[in-house]
Formats: C-alpha cells, sequence, structure tokens
C-alpha cells in the first residue's frame, strides 16, 4: 500500500473527512450532498462471519445501502418531510473518524482514502447510546480544486447491527 | 412462581376481554409472559429455519437460532436436509461458529470429537485407548432438531416431537405461498445473507405490523406521501382483503386500487413474459387473486412475517418477497433477519432492481421500514410502569382491537380460503392471532411434560 507522503494532502483530506462529518453531525444534510459527486456510488455491504477456509467476511451480494446520488437526495429530502418519525425528535450522532490512509503519495485528481468510523446516537433521555463502527474505502476527485465523493464503501465490523435502523449516513 | 403471577384466573381475565376486542397492554412487555411464551409457543410451534436455496449444494450448511436454541442446518450428501442443534454432545460447545459456509464434517475445537454431514460421530480422538471398544457412537451423534419440514422451499423446524404436521399447521396459508413462492417455475431464491439488526421491541409487534396492520401505513409512513412516493388516498392500503387463517396466521391481500378506479397492471407488475408461468403453476382461483393484488403482506405464526410489494412507477414495476424473522431475545428485544427472494425464472435486470428497490425501502436502512422500528421501540418505553403493567386490568390498560368488530362480515365471493373480508383495515386477523396465542398460553402442558422438556 502506498500512502501519503505529503502532509499537506493528508492534512487536506483529513480535514475533508472531520468537516463532512461536522455536516452530518450539525443536520446540515443538503449541504453534505453537495460534498457528493453526481455520479456517487454509494454502499454498505453485509459483515458475515465465515471461517478463513471459506474467504471474505464482507458479502457484496447483499447490502443495507446501496445508493446512488438520485436516491440519497431522496433520503435527504424525506428527512424534511413533517413525519419522518426515526428522526424527529432528532436523535444526535457523532461520527468519529480515524486512521485515515491516504493511498497515493501525489496529488492527484482522484485518491482512495480509507478511515475507521464510529458513529454514536443518542435518543430522546435513553442512557445507553446505540452505535455502529467499521471501515470506510472512499474515492475522493478534484474536481475546480474541490474534493468530491466519487465512492464510498462502509464495512460494518458486526455481522449483526446493534442499532435499531439506518436512519442516519455513515 | 410463574404460576402465581400468571394462572388460570388471569387468563380467564384476558378471554372476557379479548371477546370484546380489548388487549392488555402489558401482554407485550410482561417477563412472567415472556417465559411462560417460550415453553408453551416457542418449544411447540413451527419456527422457519431457512429457504432451500440457501443450502445450494451438500455440504453447504447455514447457522441459525431458534430463540435461545442454536441450530446448524445441513445439506447432506444424498441432498437432505438436516438440523441439529449446534451444541457438541460431549460438552455442549458451540459446534459452528460461522454464519454460513461448506463442510464435509464438523469437528469440535474442545476435545476434537468430529461429525458428518448426518449428524453421525465419525471420530473421537484416541477414541479406542481412552474409550474402549465398549463406546457405543452411535448414541452420540448430534442431537436432531425434533422436527424438520418444509413447504414451497421454506424449511421449518419444531422442537416439539408431537407437534402436528407442518402441512396442516400452514392449513390454508398453502394457498397463498403457492401463488407468493411458487408461481414461477423454479421457485424463489434467497440474493446474499439475511440482513440482522437488533430492535428493543416485542416480538408479538413485529408479527402484529406485517399480519393484520395496514392501517398503520398512512400514519407510521407519511414521509413517503409526503415525497409522493406512496400514494395520497388515505385509505389506499385498505382496498383489498384481509384473510383470517388458522393457527394465528392471515394474510393482506391488498389489491391499492378504489371500487371504481382502474386497475393496477396485473400480477403485481411482473413481466408479461413470466404470466404463462403463472398459468402452469397456479390454479383458476389463485390465478384470479393474483391478478388484482398489488401487495401480499401476512404472518406465519409465531415469528415469521412477508411482504411482497411493488415499487417504482409505471414501465418500471419490481415486486419482490422480504421475508421476516422476529427471534425473542427478551421480552423487550428482538433480532430481526430480513431475507431478499426473488423469482429464479426472472431476468438479472430485473432482479438488480427489485433488490435496489427493497434496500431503498424495506431494509432496515430503507425509507419505509426507519420509522416502524423506532415506534415499535416507544411501545416497550411506554408500557414498562405500573399502569400499563397492572394484571387486574385497571388503569384502562386495555388497548383497542374494535376495528371492524361486529361491523365488517366476511366477503363469501372471495376465491380464496379463509374467512375475508372486504377491506385491510380492520382488527380481525390480530384478533385472531391473539386468540391462538391465549389457546397456546392457557394449554397446560401435557406433552412438554413427557418429553422431559418441562423444568
Amino acid at each position: 500500500m502506498k500512502t501519503a507522503v505529503n502532509p499537506e494532502l493528508q492534512f487536506h483530506i483529513t480535514n475533508f473527512l472531520h468537516y463532512e462529518a461536522f455536516l452530518l453531525d450539525s443536520r446540515r444534510f443538503t449541504e453534505w450532498l453537495d460534498l457528493l459527486a453526481d455520479d456517487i456510488v454509494y454502499r454498505m455491504p453485509l459483515r458475515a462471519t465465515r471461517e478463513r477456509k471459506d474467504g471474505a467476511t464482507i458479502v457484496e451480494d447483499m447490502t443495507f445501502f446501496e445508493e446512488s446520488k438520485t436516491s440519497l437526495t431522496t433520503r435527504v429530502n424525506r428527512l424534511g418531510t413533517t413525519s419522518a418519525w426515526a428522526e424527529d425528535p432528532p436523535p444526535r450522532t457523532r461520527h468519529f473518524v480515524s486512521n485515515i490512509l491516504v493511498e497515493s503519495g501525489f496529488p492527484n485528481d482522484a485518491l482512495t482514502v480509507r478511515s475507521c468510523f464510529l458513529c454514536k446516537r443518542s435518543r430522546a433521555g435513553e442512557i445507553e447510546a446505540e452505535e455502529i463502527f467499521g471501515e470506510r474505502v472512499d474515492v475522493l476527485r478534484n474536481v475546480d480544486g474541490q474534493w468530491k465523493i466519487a465512492a464510498r464503501t462502509i464495512y460494518p465490523d458486526q455481522a449483526v447491527l446493534g442499532v435499531k435502523n439506518l436512519s442516519m449516513f455513515l | 412462581m410463574l404460576k402465581h403471577s400468571v394462572d388460570n384466573r388471569i387468563f380467564q381475565g384476558l378471554r372476557e376481554k379479548m371477546e370484546q376486542g380489548l388487549l392488555p397492554q402489558w401482554i407485550f412487555t410482561d417477563p412472567h409472559i415472556y417465559e411462560l411464551e417460550l415453553e408453551r409457543i416457542f418449544a411447540r410451534t413451527w419456527q422457519f429455519l431457512a429457504h432451500e436455496s440457501e443450502l445450494p449444494e451438500p455440504g453447504s450448511y447455514v447457522t441459525r437460532w431458534m430463540v435461545d436454541d442454536p441450530v446448524l442446518l445441513v445439506r447432506t450428501n444424498s441432498g437432505e436436509i438436516k438440523a441439529f442443534l449446534n451444541s457438541c454432545p460431549h460438552r455442549g460447545t458451540q459446534l459452528c461458529t460461522a454464519d454460513f459456509g461448506k463442510k464435509k464434517a464438523f469437528t469440535c475445537p474442545y476435545h476434537g470429537w468430529t461429525f458428518n454431514l448426518d449428524g453421525d460421530l465419525i471420530g473421537v480422538v484416541a477414541g479406542d485407548k481412552v474409550y474402549g471398544e465398549e463406546m457405543k457412537k452411535d448414541e452420540w451423534g448430534l442431537r436432531p432438531i425434533p422436527r424438520v419440514e418444509r413447504y414451497q422451499g421454506m424449511i421449518f423446524g419444531n422442537l416439539d416431537p408431537a407437534a402436528m404436521p407442518l402441512d396442516d399447521y400452514l392449513g390454508d396459508m398453502k394457498w397463498y405461498m403457492d401463488i407468493i413462492l411458487g408461481r414461477s417455475d423454479g421457485g424463489m431464491e434467497v440474493r446474499g445473507l439475511p440482513q440482522r439488526w437488533v430492535v428493543h421491541a416485542n416480538w408479538k409487534v413485529g408479527l402484529e405490523n406485517f399480519a393484520g396492520d395496514p392501517y398503520h401505513v398512512q400514519t407510521t409512513h407519511r414521509s413517503t406521501v409526503e415525497l409522493g412516493i406512496s400514494p395520497q388516498d388515505p385509505l389506499y392500503a385498505g382496498y383489498g382483503h384481509q384473510v383470517v387463517l388458522q393457527n394465528g396466521h392471515g394474510i393482506n391481500v391488498i389489491t391499492a386500487t378504489a371500487p371504481g378506479k382502474p386497475q393496477r397492471p396485473p400480477y403485481q407488475g411482473l413481466p408479461q413474459e413470466m404470466w404463462p408461468m403463472f398459468e402452469r403453476n397456479l390454479n383458476a382461483d389463485q390465478l384470479k387473486v393474483f391478478a388484482k393484488t398489488t401487495v401480499f403482506v401476512g404472518s406465519i405464526y409465531p415469528n415469521l412475517s412477508f411482504n411482497s410489494p411493488v415499487h417504482g412507477s409505471e414501465g418500471h414495476l419490481h415486486n419482490y418477497l422480504n421475508v421476516r424473522l422476529w427471534r425473542p431475545l427478551g421480552p423487550e428485544k428482538i433480532e430481526i433477519w430480513s431475507w431478499f427472494l426473488i423469482d429464479k425464472a426472472a431476468s438479472e435486470a430485473y432482479k438488480e432492481a427489485a433488490y435496489k428497490g427493497y434496500v431503498g425501502s424495506f431494509g432496515p436502512s430503507g425509507t419505509l421500514e426507519q420509522d416502524d422500528t423506532e415506534i415499535w421501540a416507544r411501545i416497550v418505553h411506554a408500557s414498562k410502569g405500573h399502569m400499563a403493567r397492572s394484571k387486574d386490568l385497571s388503569y384502562n390498560n386495555l388497548l383497542n382491537y374494535l376495528m371492524g368488530l361486529e361491523r365488517v362480515l366476511p366477503d363469501e365471493t372471495f376465491p380464496g380460503p379463509g374467512v375475508a373480508y372486504p377491506t385491510c383495515y380492520l382488527d380481525a386477523i390480530h384478533r385472531a392471532t391473539h386468540e391462538y396465542w391465549l389457546e397456546l398460553m392457557s394449554k397446560e402442558e401435557e406433552s412438554a411434560g413427557e418429553n422431559g422438556c418441562e423444568s
């Protein structure tokens, strides 16, 4: 794996992902959509428990998200209705993004970026917070000096999710 | 202890209230009720294990749960499907921890006892030297799930050796399963794995929601109406028939079309090239019902539900089958298992479009699914207190199951079996489901005692 040796690029990408998390946690979903390329492929396959000899523990055939910009926009629009009960009253989310690896040494018009995520969610007066965590693999594209997410694949670590729904974005 | 808190006097009181269309709030969250449900319902009724397409060839296996009993389901070398308790009979270790895979034999990681696909003990480490020749290996095979039977590719298990056959248990539900699962050549296939997630809810709420509750659609899922994805007419999910079947099962055959309005495309908008298959595989009455239906949604008692909807717009309609298992993890918690099934005979492009429609709507991130679990969790939150739990049935803690009671009469002209009412906005299935619940719950354990599973 070639990782970023250019500290400036690492800084920009890290900042970009932190800013994205800030938009999601601030519920500024329309601005979040602006960070996504129009042809984005946004997926979240399933994790399975398998014996090592049987191969990968990610099952690509079934997903939790299989989205395009259009379908993500529909999801954001739904949050703007008066009856999106799962998000009204709004739960509080906190996206923690870390272990950011930029898989290219030089600024380019496309980069592969790996990161770990932990999303905690607090609802109403519940003391227990829900959480979901795993790895993301993004393809970032530089469009006229602006980074855009051209692809995101979310790999959850749990085979059985501990969240009651996936009404958040990851 | 159990008998003191939930005795026959309580059940008698329940019966009287249920005849009036009332159901106490505490049956959904009471821990004593839950313990009794495990003994009297889940240890005696048929529970869904898998669809046969999940076990494609000899050696294929999946691991499943019947509430808290771990199950290892395998396809043997002769092609048979067998189910065993997924626990080594030597010291009780969980034998297989993978979700699925392929194997010739299962070896316990504790002392190395090895079992073949038929469950026979075929290898004991240093067997003759430590146990001697007198060890009877055939007495130490994997413990089978007492009954495993299937219908239309759906495999069910039962912990009660004396249970009625699956065929009898499903009863007239089979007529509808023929349409939903057996309409096209080759039947249905599971795509990938079931999605699994944990929700604070009681298993009966999931069951109810699919079995007999099209009424919730217009409010719970109103956000999709606001977006223009679902129709504006607040009655749309009510058009069609609600059909009460035996043994707590029920199905809604929804046309989603107001009387006198233009019919929707026939056969759930399935491609016309598939229609001759339907004519081959279904009888005239089944075809008649299928032709008019937009959505089939229902439940097979106790904890299996299904939804066969139509998504998309004219020219791009697609249909699929979503199967749901509500695995109880306690009175206030379930693990949801959600399978996507599609007609094997459909084109790859159709299958792909239908799969995307499913993930976006009824998967755990779906625009329709998200709000259900939020609301089910609120039932649990609001049902823990003294007012909700008082078994004296005081504080008016009786919930309303009155919709259509003595007001909506069966439609004798409906071509399908069961008691069919001419609307889906009705509590007829809920009332019948909970009556069956009461019947099972108040049955003394005559067979359980013999099997020695009574504690």
